[in-house]
């Protein structure tokens, strides 16, 4: 922004009123917008807003570890003392947990995972994606697009699957010889390997802004008067490139949240008792036959709700900041 | 025609052979590595090691491995199982399995397009009226939907509340009984079959607009053609064309989903097959399904995009 001059101001603040005005009077994307402010509301405010701890294994008439169905009184006793007292809303999990706590707790894994891939893949995709661009058809350009390529055509969970092979699943201690023993824990693995999936994805987008960017005369302009080539692209090219890329993140968190969710349902993802929705939905799958349909329910609900809400918010946000723009990229 | 279908298979071969030695190098990535996977955690002797190093010839150097192996798969040899089924070749695994999975892949595209193919040009021609919003919101809902959460959730209706025995899962060939072997893939077909279709029918709205709006249209109709003989002349040829790329897009889809799929209702497909094996760490059987799926879809995307190139001669001529 710093080639930018004073007099482009205002017309910058009236894109912005625009793109408002446009989003407002879009109901779908503003329902959106609205589903994912109370699920990070809920997920940030969790210890408030659980009525138990996640991890409590509460009592039954039955006796403990007894799953109980949504709206059942539940007890914790100590030697025969209760120390806590209420009502399972959506029911207890196999272990006597609530399942409402565990649902909120989950979000925070749940949304960690999806945030963390899409903020690193965003990153490193659109400096990988940029550099193409700017630099289109040199050996750059051909270099990072070809490895981009690779990746890319692939199906997203298959790719992680294969890539999840090579970490290992769960937590591994690695023997380095720099850093002695290192621990990657679980939840950074499937990070990783969900942040490689979506790398090409932006890199292609961003490549594809970049080129038509390039092509406006402020480049040549910067160019004429010494700007080197890296300072034009990080300061000017890329700030007014990303757009695009940005919308297309909203969209990638949605897909984030259910190829996660995949991972940790196939027993790939989050390692219990780490409270996360796919792992629950993971869990629930060894009591379907028995009766225990909340298992799988209500966390599969969130999932949905949250996905929805992320889907409607992308969408309206693509419609509002170019109406033409291709949802598949370049 | 035939230059363009021998660019893209020659353009295929860097692709497959990047995913080759990237599926080639998981295996000595993955922890402990494959002496580790194959004696077990109990601590083996070293003359057993040593033994089973040389078996797998794990001694040689990295390269020479890999062009044996590479030798293997391009004489179409897999190799064999390490952990499940300890010898077993993987291309018999594979190929035992791969009757269910194409059979669950070919009915849900299907259904896909059935829904998906209409719901989208209800949305274009009425585009921004109700039945276009309406479409758009159920579309968008049925993306939304994991395909595993919701056959987990017609499980539950299905076969535990109403007990019906055919919505259990399992698997019987269609040639011993076509009947109960259509009935057991209803559930997963549809749960499979659901999120891509709102996939394609967001892709078909999309492009018939594009159709719809494009300049050989409305100059044909603006010099008089009628308005049937733009459809039948230009409209039915060119219909294709986004069909086939909403196919080519709905695969990665399939794949992805078929692997949840299977895992939900306890399909032994190939999708289960790469689970089981991935979770017992037989990556001989990863590395060798991981492949084939590579090698399937490339050559599917290069069959949609020599089909779409035939349909469309500006893609067949662009090049040139």
């Amino acid at each position: 922004m710093s080639t930018e001059s004073n007099d482009s101001a205002p017309a910058k603040r009236s894109q912005i009123q625009q793109f408002w005005h446009q989003f407002k009077h879009n109901h779908l994307s503003m329902a959106g917008g609205v589903i994912i402010a109370v699920v990070i509301l809920l997920a940030v405010f969790a210890p408030v807003i659980a009525p138990y701890s996640p991890t409590t294994q509460f009592d039954t008439p039955e006796g403990k570890y007894h799953p109980v169905e949504p709206g059942t009184e539940i007890v914790l006793t100590n030697d025969g003392e209760v120390v806590e007292r209420g009502t399972a809303y959506l029911g207890t999990d196999h272990l006597g947990r609530d399942l409402l706590s565990r649902i909120v707790f989950g979000l925070r894994t749940t949304l960690t995972i999806a945030l963390s891939v899409v903020v690193m893949a965003l990153v490193i995709g659109t400096v990988l994606g940029g550099l193409a661009g700017y630099f289109r058809d040199s050996w750059l350009d051909e270099l990072i697009m070809r490895v981009m390529d690779v990746i890319f055509p692939f199906p997203s969970l298959i790719l992680a699957i294969a890539l999840l092979g090579a970490v290992g699943i769960g937590k591994t201690e690695y023997t380095t010889a720099l850093f002695g023993t290192v621990t990657v824990p679980g939840l950074a693995k499937i990070v990783l390997v969900v942040t490689i999936v979506y790398i090409p994805r932006f890199a292609r987008v961003m490549r594809g802004a970049t080129v038509r960017e390039v092509e406006e005369d402020y480049v040549d302009a910067l160019r004429s008067i010494g700007i080197s080539d890296i300072n034009i692209l990080m300061r000017d090219v890329m700030v007014n490139s990303i757009q695009p890329v940005v919308i297309q993140g909203t969209l990638y968190m949605g897909t984030a949240v259910l190829i996660s969710a995949g991972l940790s349902f196939l027993g790939l993802g989050v390692q219990p008792p780490k409270p996360g929705l796919g792992v629950m939905l993971s869990n629930a799958r060894g009591y379907i036959y028995s009766g225990e349909w909340w298992f799988a329910t209500f966390p599969g609900l969130m999932i949905v709700f949250i996905i929805l809400g992320f889907n409607l918010l992308g969408d309206g946000l693509r419609d509002a900041l170019d109406p033409k723009y291709d949802s598949r990229g370049e | 025609m035939w230059k363009y279908i021998v660019k893209r298979l020659l353009l295929a071969v860097p692709t497959l052979a990047g995913v080759s030695v990237i599926i080639f190098g998981m295996m000595y990535l993955s922890p402990g590595g494959p002496v580790d996977v194959m004696l077990g955690p109990t601590a083996a002797s070293q003359e057993m090691v040593e033994s089973v190093r040389a078996e797998l010839h794990l001694d040689e150097p990295l390269y020479i491995q890999y062009a044996r192996w590479m030798g293997d798969v391009l004489r179409g040899d897999l190799g064999n199982s390490w952990t499940i089924t300890q010898g077993t070749s993987v291309n018999e695994l594979i190929t035992n399995r791969l009757p269910l999975t194409t059979e669950l892949a070919f009915l849900s595209l299907l259904l896909a397009i059935g829904i998906g193919i209409p719901a989208g040009i209800i949305g274009a021609v009425y585009q921004d009226e109700l039945a276009d919003h309406l479409t758009r919101i159920v579309a968008l809902t049925g993306i939304s939907i994991p395909n595993f959460w919701l056959g987990i959730m017609f499980i539950v209706v299905f076969a535990v509340e109403f007990q019906f025995e055919w919505a259990a899962g399992g698997w019987v060939s269609p040639l011993e009984d076509p009947v109960s072997n259509l009935q057991n893939l209803l559930l997963p077909t549809i749960a499979l079959g659901t999120a891509v279709s709102a996939t394609i029918a967001r892709m078909m709205r999309s492009e018939m607009l594009d159709t719809l709006g494009a300049n050989y249209i409305t100059t044909a109709r603006a010099m008089g053609v009628p308005r049937w003989r733009v459809i039948l002349n230009d409209g039915v040829k060119n219909a294709f064309i986004p069909v086939l790329t909403v196919i080519g897009f709905a695969l990665a889809g399939l794949m992805n989903g078929a692997v949840l799929t299977e895992t939900v209702f306890n399909l032994p497909g190939v999708g289960k097959l790469l689970i089981l094996a991935i979770n017992r760490r037989d990556y001989r059987i990863v590395q060798g399904v991981i492949l084939f799926i590579a090698f399937v879809y490339v050559f599917v995307n290069i069959l949609v995009d020599v089909l779409y190139a035939y349909f469309d001669p500006r893609i067949r001529l662009g090049g040139e």
